[in-house]
Protein backbone atom coordinates (compact mmCIF):
# COMPACT_ATOMS: atom_id res chain seq x y z
CA UNK A 1 0.00 0.00 0.00
CA UNK A 2 1.33 3.62 -0.96
CA UNK A 3 1.74 5.88 2.11
CA UNK A 4 -1.47 7.36 3.33
CA UNK A 5 -2.73 11.00 1.53
CA UNK A 6 -3.56 13.97 4.33
CA UNK A 7 -7.41 13.40 3.32
CA UNK A 8 -6.91 9.46 5.10
CA UNK A 9 -4.78 11.01 8.10
CA UNK A 10 -6.97 14.47 8.92
CA UNK A 11 -9.91 11.41 8.91
CA UNK A 12 -8.22 9.34 10.71
CA UNK A 13 -8.36 12.05 13.38
CA UNK A 14 -12.22 12.00 13.56
CA UNK A 15 -13.96 10.68 16.65
CA UNK A 16 -15.28 7.32 16.03
CA UNK A 17 -14.72 4.43 13.60
CA UNK A 18 -15.59 5.70 9.96
CA UNK A 19 -16.12 2.83 7.52
CA UNK A 20 -13.21 2.58 5.04
CA UNK A 21 -10.62 3.03 6.99
CA UNK A 22 -9.74 0.14 8.94
CA UNK A 23 -6.93 -0.24 6.17
CA UNK A 24 -5.12 3.25 6.51
CA UNK A 25 -5.42 2.42 10.36
CA UNK A 26 -3.24 -0.34 10.05
CA UNK A 27 -1.20 1.10 7.63
CA UNK A 28 -0.33 3.94 9.94
CA UNK A 29 0.46 1.72 13.19
CA UNK A 30 3.18 -0.20 10.79
CA UNK A 31 4.28 2.91 8.54
CA UNK A 32 7.34 5.65 10.23
CA UNK A 33 6.55 8.03 7.40
CA UNK A 34 3.15 8.00 8.14
CA UNK A 35 3.70 8.41 11.40
CA UNK A 36 6.29 11.07 10.96
CA UNK A 37 3.63 12.58 8.54
CA UNK A 38 0.42 12.52 11.47
CA UNK A 39 2.70 13.74 13.45
CA UNK A 40 3.29 17.24 11.70
CA UNK A 41 -0.19 17.30 11.06
CA UNK A 42 -0.93 16.64 15.45
CA UNK A 43 1.62 19.87 15.84
CA UNK A 44 0.15 21.84 12.72
CA UNK A 45 -2.99 21.64 14.40
CA UNK A 46 -1.61 22.37 17.98
CA UNK A 47 0.06 25.55 16.94
CA UNK A 48 -2.81 26.49 15.02
CA UNK A 49 -4.46 26.40 18.47
CA UNK A 50 -1.60 28.10 20.17
CA UNK A 51 -1.98 31.64 17.58
CA UNK A 52 -2.49 34.48 19.97
CA UNK A 53 -5.89 35.54 20.54
CA UNK A 54 -6.64 38.70 18.24
CA UNK A 55 -8.06 41.27 19.92
CA UNK A 56 -10.44 43.99 19.05
CA UNK A 57 -8.76 47.73 18.03
CA UNK A 58 -12.28 49.62 18.92
CA UNK A 59 -14.61 49.11 21.80
CA UNK A 60 -17.96 48.21 19.97
CA UNK A 61 -20.09 48.87 22.97
CA UNK A 62 -21.65 52.42 22.77
CA UNK A 63 -22.46 51.59 19.21
CA UNK A 64 -23.96 48.16 20.18
CA UNK A 65 -25.57 49.95 23.19
CA UNK A 66 -27.10 52.71 21.08
CA UNK A 67 -28.37 50.44 18.44
CA UNK A 68 -30.48 48.33 21.19
CA UNK A 69 -31.56 51.25 22.97
CA UNK A 70 -32.96 52.34 19.63
CA UNK A 71 -34.72 49.04 18.89
CA UNK A 72 -36.46 49.13 22.14
CA UNK A 73 -37.46 52.76 21.36
CA UNK A 74 -38.63 51.73 17.99
CA UNK A 75 -40.76 48.97 19.73
CA UNK A 76 -41.90 51.07 21.67
CA UNK A 77 -43.51 53.36 19.58
CA UNK A 78 -44.38 51.00 17.18
CA UNK A 79 -46.69 49.08 20.00
CA UNK A 80 -47.28 52.25 22.45
CA UNK A 81 -47.63 54.88 19.57
CA UNK A 82 -50.52 52.50 17.78
CA UNK A 83 -53.11 52.90 19.66
CA UNK A 84 -52.77 56.75 19.37
CA UNK A 85 -51.69 56.93 15.83
CA UNK A 86 -55.12 54.44 15.13
CA UNK A 87 -57.23 56.97 17.49
CA UNK A 88 -55.98 60.57 15.52
CA UNK A 89 -56.17 58.86 12.08
CA UNK A 90 -59.67 57.86 13.37
CA UNK A 91 -60.31 61.40 14.16
CA UNK A 92 -58.99 62.87 11.03
CA UNK A 93 -60.97 59.96 9.26
CA UNK A 94 -63.58 61.17 10.98
CA UNK A 95 -63.43 64.91 10.26
CA UNK A 96 -62.62 64.22 6.34
CA UNK A 97 -64.42 61.29 5.37
CA UNK A 98 -68.27 63.05 5.71
CA UNK A 99 -66.64 66.07 3.50
CA UNK A 100 -65.18 63.57 0.87
CA UNK A 101 -68.07 63.35 -1.57
CA UNK A 102 -68.10 67.22 -1.66
CA UNK A 103 -65.20 69.66 -2.12
CA UNK A 104 -62.89 68.53 0.49
CA UNK A 105 -61.01 71.78 2.45
CA UNK A 106 -57.45 72.41 1.64
CA UNK A 107 -56.67 71.67 5.37
CA UNK A 108 -58.26 68.25 5.49
CA UNK A 109 -56.62 67.28 2.39
CA UNK A 110 -53.46 68.26 3.74
CA UNK A 111 -53.79 65.84 6.48
CA UNK A 112 -54.77 62.78 4.13
CA UNK A 113 -52.07 63.19 1.82
CA UNK A 114 -49.63 63.68 5.21
CA UNK A 115 -51.29 60.83 6.78
CA UNK A 116 -50.61 58.34 3.54
CA UNK A 117 -46.59 59.71 2.88
CA UNK A 118 -46.53 58.99 6.63
CA UNK A 119 -47.20 55.60 6.12
CA UNK A 120 -45.37 54.82 3.07
CA UNK A 121 -42.55 55.70 4.69
CA UNK A 122 -42.69 53.79 7.77
CA UNK A 123 -43.94 50.71 5.33
CA UNK A 124 -40.41 51.80 3.51
CA UNK A 125 -38.00 51.80 6.53
CA UNK A 126 -39.71 48.67 8.07
CA UNK A 127 -38.85 46.78 4.82
CA UNK A 128 -35.37 48.20 4.64
CA UNK A 129 -34.95 46.70 7.93
CA UNK A 130 -32.56 48.57 9.98
CA UNK A 131 -32.38 46.41 13.34
CA UNK A 132 -30.51 43.87 11.07
CA UNK A 133 -28.17 46.22 9.86
CA UNK A 134 -24.27 47.07 11.10
CA UNK A 135 -24.11 50.65 11.50
CA UNK A 136 -22.07 53.24 13.21
CA UNK A 137 -22.05 55.06 16.37
CA UNK A 138 -23.12 58.55 14.40
CA UNK A 139 -25.59 57.03 12.49
CA UNK A 140 -27.44 55.29 15.29
CA UNK A 141 -27.42 58.28 17.64
CA UNK A 142 -28.86 60.25 14.83
CA UNK A 143 -31.48 57.70 14.06
CA UNK A 144 -32.28 57.46 17.64
CA UNK A 145 -32.71 61.54 17.94
CA UNK A 146 -35.24 61.13 15.30
CA UNK A 147 -37.00 58.23 16.30
CA UNK A 148 -37.49 60.07 19.68
CA UNK A 149 -38.89 63.02 18.37
CA UNK A 150 -41.10 60.94 16.11
CA UNK A 151 -42.23 59.37 19.35
CA UNK A 152 -43.00 62.84 20.94
CA UNK A 153 -44.96 63.99 17.72
CA UNK A 154 -46.72 60.80 18.59
CA UNK A 155 -47.62 61.31 21.91
CA UNK A 156 -49.01 65.39 20.63
CA UNK A 157 -51.05 63.75 17.60
CA UNK A 158 -52.84 61.83 21.02
CA UNK A 159 -52.96 65.35 22.82
CA UNK A 160 -54.40 67.04 19.44
CA UNK A 161 -57.80 64.72 20.08
CA UNK A 162 -58.59 66.51 22.88
CA UNK A 163 -58.76 70.07 20.86
CA UNK A 164 -61.59 71.57 19.21
CA UNK A 165 -62.52 71.00 16.24
CA UNK A 166 -61.01 73.85 14.48
CA UNK A 167 -58.30 73.70 16.52
CA UNK A 168 -57.80 70.18 16.23
CA UNK A 169 -57.81 70.40 12.39
CA UNK A 170 -54.70 72.74 12.26
CA UNK A 171 -52.93 70.83 14.84
CA UNK A 172 -53.61 67.70 12.77
CA UNK A 173 -52.06 69.06 9.79
CA UNK A 174 -48.88 70.66 11.74
CA UNK A 175 -48.55 67.59 13.11
CA UNK A 176 -48.66 65.25 10.66
CA UNK A 177 -46.91 67.02 8.37
CA UNK A 178 -44.23 67.12 11.06
CA UNK A 179 -44.33 63.34 11.06
CA UNK A 180 -43.68 63.10 7.26
CA UNK A 181 -40.57 65.52 7.44
CA UNK A 182 -39.58 63.17 10.18
CA UNK A 183 -39.53 59.76 8.48
CA UNK A 184 -38.55 61.16 5.40
CA UNK A 185 -34.98 62.37 7.26
CA UNK A 186 -35.04 58.74 9.29
CA UNK A 187 -35.29 57.11 5.83
CA UNK A 188 -32.41 59.16 4.44
CA UNK A 189 -30.02 58.40 7.38
CA UNK A 190 -30.73 55.11 6.77
CA UNK A 191 -29.90 54.93 3.15
CA UNK A 192 -26.84 57.44 3.32
CA UNK A 193 -25.45 54.88 5.96
CA UNK A 194 -26.28 51.83 3.16
CA UNK A 195 -24.52 53.66 0.63
CA UNK A 196 -21.53 53.97 2.21
CA UNK A 197 -21.50 50.94 3.22
CA UNK A 198 -22.25 49.11 0.12
CA UNK A 199 -25.24 47.02 0.57
CA UNK B 1 -5.94 30.20 20.92
CA UNK B 2 -9.30 28.55 22.06
CA UNK B 3 -10.48 29.15 25.28
CA UNK B 4 -13.85 28.00 27.29
CA UNK B 5 -15.03 31.10 28.22
CA UNK B 6 -17.25 31.47 31.23
CA UNK B 7 -19.54 34.27 32.79
CA UNK B 8 -19.51 34.55 36.32
CA UNK B 9 -22.67 34.35 37.95
CA UNK B 10 -24.36 33.33 34.66
CA UNK B 11 -28.03 32.97 35.61
CA UNK B 12 -27.90 36.19 37.08
CA UNK B 13 -26.68 38.07 34.80
CA UNK B 14 -28.86 36.77 32.61
CA UNK B 15 -31.93 36.86 33.90
CA UNK B 16 -31.17 41.08 34.31
CA UNK B 17 -30.00 41.02 30.90
CA UNK B 18 -33.46 38.83 29.49
CA UNK B 19 -35.08 42.01 31.13
CA UNK B 20 -33.05 44.37 29.12
CA UNK B 21 -30.82 45.52 31.61
CA UNK B 22 -27.64 47.53 30.18
CA UNK B 23 -25.36 46.94 32.72
CA UNK B 24 -26.03 42.59 32.47
CA UNK B 25 -25.80 43.69 29.04
CA UNK B 26 -23.08 45.10 28.86
CA UNK B 27 -21.32 41.99 30.69
CA UNK B 28 -22.54 39.66 28.26
CA UNK B 29 -21.08 41.93 25.44
CA UNK B 30 -17.27 41.94 27.56
CA UNK B 31 -17.13 38.24 28.64
CA UNK B 32 -17.10 36.92 24.58
CA UNK B 33 -15.94 40.12 22.31
CA UNK B 34 -12.29 38.81 22.52
CA UNK B 35 -13.19 35.18 21.61
CA UNK B 36 -16.16 36.42 19.02
CA UNK B 37 -13.92 38.86 17.88
CA UNK B 38 -10.64 36.31 17.37
CA UNK B 39 -13.16 34.06 15.81
CA UNK B 40 -14.57 36.72 13.17
CA UNK B 41 -11.50 38.14 12.30
CA UNK B 42 -9.67 34.39 11.71
CA UNK B 43 -12.67 33.91 9.14
CA UNK B 44 -12.97 37.15 7.64
CA UNK B 45 -10.43 39.10 5.48
CA UNK B 46 -10.76 42.25 6.81
CA UNK B 47 -10.42 43.63 10.83
CA UNK B 48 -13.92 46.55 9.21
CA UNK B 49 -15.93 42.66 8.19
CA UNK B 50 -14.73 41.04 11.75
CA UNK B 51 -15.60 44.25 13.34
CA UNK B 52 -19.41 44.30 11.48
CA UNK B 53 -19.49 40.20 13.01
CA UNK B 54 -19.08 41.28 16.63
CA UNK B 55 -22.07 43.58 16.32
CA UNK B 56 -24.25 41.88 14.52
CA UNK B 57 -23.52 38.79 16.61
CA UNK B 58 -23.94 40.83 19.97
CA UNK B 59 -27.37 42.37 18.75
CA UNK B 60 -28.57 39.21 17.66
CA UNK B 61 -27.42 37.76 21.54
CA UNK B 62 -29.22 40.75 23.02
CA UNK B 63 -32.30 40.24 20.80
CA UNK B 64 -32.34 36.18 21.17
CA UNK B 65 -31.33 35.84 24.89
CA UNK B 66 -34.81 35.00 26.05
CA UNK B 67 -34.34 31.50 23.32
CA UNK B 68 -31.09 30.19 25.21
CA UNK B 69 -32.71 27.56 27.18
CA UNK B 70 -29.25 27.05 29.29
CA UNK B 71 -29.06 23.41 28.16
CA UNK B 72 -25.30 24.06 26.62
CA UNK B 73 -22.76 26.72 27.52
CA UNK B 74 -23.37 30.14 27.22
CA UNK B 75 -20.44 30.65 24.81
CA UNK B 76 -21.08 27.54 22.53
CA UNK B 77 -24.47 29.67 21.60
CA UNK B 78 -22.85 32.43 21.16
CA UNK B 79 -20.11 31.01 18.94
CA UNK B 80 -22.61 29.24 16.88
CA UNK B 81 -24.25 32.60 16.39
CA UNK B 82 -20.78 34.58 15.39
CA UNK B 83 -19.89 31.27 13.26
CA UNK B 84 -23.00 31.91 11.21
CA UNK B 85 -22.26 35.23 11.00
CA UNK B 86 -19.37 35.47 10.29
CA UNK B 87 -20.04 32.84 6.95
CA UNK B 88 -22.52 34.75 6.03
CA UNK B 89 -20.33 37.89 5.98
CA UNK B 90 -18.23 35.24 3.55
CA UNK B 91 -20.89 34.77 1.13
CA UNK B 92 -22.06 38.23 1.39
CA UNK B 93 -19.01 39.41 0.21
CA UNK B 94 -18.19 36.67 -2.33
CA UNK B 95 -14.66 37.22 -1.57
CA UNK B 96 -12.68 36.17 -5.19
CA UNK B 97 -11.76 32.42 -4.50
CA UNK B 98 -7.82 32.02 -4.82
CA UNK B 99 -8.38 28.50 -4.88
CA UNK B 100 -7.41 28.20 -8.72
CA UNK B 101 -4.58 30.89 -8.36
CA UNK B 102 -3.12 29.08 -5.52
CA UNK B 103 -3.00 26.07 -7.66
CA UNK B 104 -1.32 27.65 -9.87
CA UNK B 105 0.73 29.53 -8.26
CA UNK B 106 2.13 26.64 -6.70
CA UNK B 107 2.87 24.21 -8.60
CA UNK B 108 5.77 22.16 -7.98
CA UNK B 109 8.60 22.92 -9.16
CA UNK B 110 7.62 26.59 -10.11
CA UNK B 111 9.78 29.79 -9.16
CA UNK B 112 7.24 30.85 -5.70
CA UNK B 113 7.31 26.76 -4.73
CA UNK B 114 11.12 26.82 -4.17
CA UNK B 115 12.51 27.83 -1.14
CA UNK B 116 9.27 29.56 0.01
CA UNK B 117 8.47 29.17 4.07
CA UNK B 118 5.65 31.15 5.47
CA UNK B 119 5.01 31.79 9.39
CA UNK B 120 1.60 29.68 9.99
CA UNK B 121 -0.44 32.99 10.81
CA UNK B 122 1.07 34.15 7.09
CA UNK B 123 -0.34 30.90 5.78
CA UNK B 124 -3.59 30.55 7.92
CA UNK B 125 -4.11 34.36 6.25
CA UNK B 126 -3.50 33.44 2.38
CA UNK B 127 -5.52 30.09 2.29
CA UNK B 128 -8.61 30.71 0.10
CA UNK B 129 -11.79 32.00 2.36
CA UNK B 130 -14.08 28.94 2.82
CA UNK B 131 -10.21 26.53 3.21
CA UNK B 132 -9.93 28.87 6.05
CA UNK B 133 -13.05 28.84 7.81
CA UNK B 134 -13.68 25.31 7.15
CA UNK B 135 -9.80 24.51 8.97
CA UNK B 136 -10.72 27.10 11.97
CA UNK B 137 -14.04 25.82 12.86
CA UNK B 138 -12.93 22.66 12.81
CA UNK B 139 -9.10 22.10 14.24
CA UNK B 140 -9.33 25.07 16.57
CA UNK B 141 -13.36 25.88 17.47
CA UNK B 142 -14.07 21.90 17.34
CA UNK B 143 -16.90 22.19 15.20
CA UNK B 144 -17.54 18.31 13.62
CA UNK B 145 -18.07 18.23 9.82
CA UNK B 146 -21.54 17.85 10.38
CA UNK B 147 -21.56 21.15 12.10
CA UNK B 148 -19.24 22.96 9.10
CA UNK B 149 -21.93 21.28 6.71
CA UNK B 150 -24.80 22.79 8.40
CA UNK B 151 -23.57 26.28 9.07
CA UNK B 152 -22.06 26.37 5.46
CA UNK B 153 -25.26 24.83 4.15
CA UNK B 154 -22.59 22.26 2.12
CA UNK B 155 -22.43 18.41 1.92
CA UNK B 156 -20.20 16.86 5.13
CA UNK B 157 -17.86 15.59 2.21
CA UNK B 158 -17.08 19.62 1.24
CA UNK B 159 -16.19 20.29 4.73
CA UNK B 160 -13.70 17.31 4.81
CA UNK B 161 -12.31 18.11 1.54
CA UNK B 162 -11.72 21.70 2.00
CA UNK B 163 -9.44 20.50 5.35
CA UNK B 164 -7.59 18.60 3.82
CA UNK B 165 -6.77 20.62 1.22
CA UNK B 166 -5.84 23.28 3.55
CA UNK B 167 -3.40 21.24 5.18
CA UNK B 168 -1.90 20.10 2.00
CA UNK B 169 -1.18 23.85 1.59
CA UNK B 170 -0.72 24.52 5.20
CA UNK B 171 2.32 21.78 4.79
CA UNK B 172 3.61 22.97 1.51
CA UNK B 173 3.83 27.18 2.02
CA UNK B 174 5.32 26.10 5.71
CA UNK B 175 8.21 23.63 4.25
CA UNK B 176 7.10 21.01 5.72
CA UNK B 177 6.75 18.31 2.97
CA UNK B 178 9.47 15.97 3.47
CA UNK B 179 11.57 14.41 0.36
CA UNK B 180 11.07 10.79 0.76
CA UNK B 181 14.41 8.79 0.72
CA UNK B 182 13.85 6.52 -2.54
CA UNK B 183 13.84 3.15 -0.26
CA UNK B 184 11.18 4.82 1.83
CA UNK B 185 9.59 5.16 -1.38
CA UNK B 186 9.23 1.98 -2.76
Amino acid sequence: MSHLSLEELTRLREPGAEPGLAEPRAHLARCQSCQAEASRLDQRIARLKALPTLRPARDQWPVLQQKLTAERRRRRRRWGGVAGLAAAAAIAAVVISPRLKRPVPAQEQVIYQAMTRSQQLEQLIQSYNPDQRVTDGVTARVAGDLEDRIARVDRDLEMAQLLQAAEREQALARLWRQRVGLLDALMDVHLTRANEVGF
Amino acid sequence: MTHSYVLTDAPAVLARARAGDSAALETVYRAYEIPVYNLARRICRTVEDAEDVVQETFFEVCRSLHQFRGDGSLWGWVRTIASSKALMRLRRNKYRDTDELDEEYHRPGTRVDAGLRMDLEAALERLPETSRAVVWLHDVEGYTHEEIAGMMDRTVSFSKSQLSRAHTRLRRWLGEEVVLAPEVLE
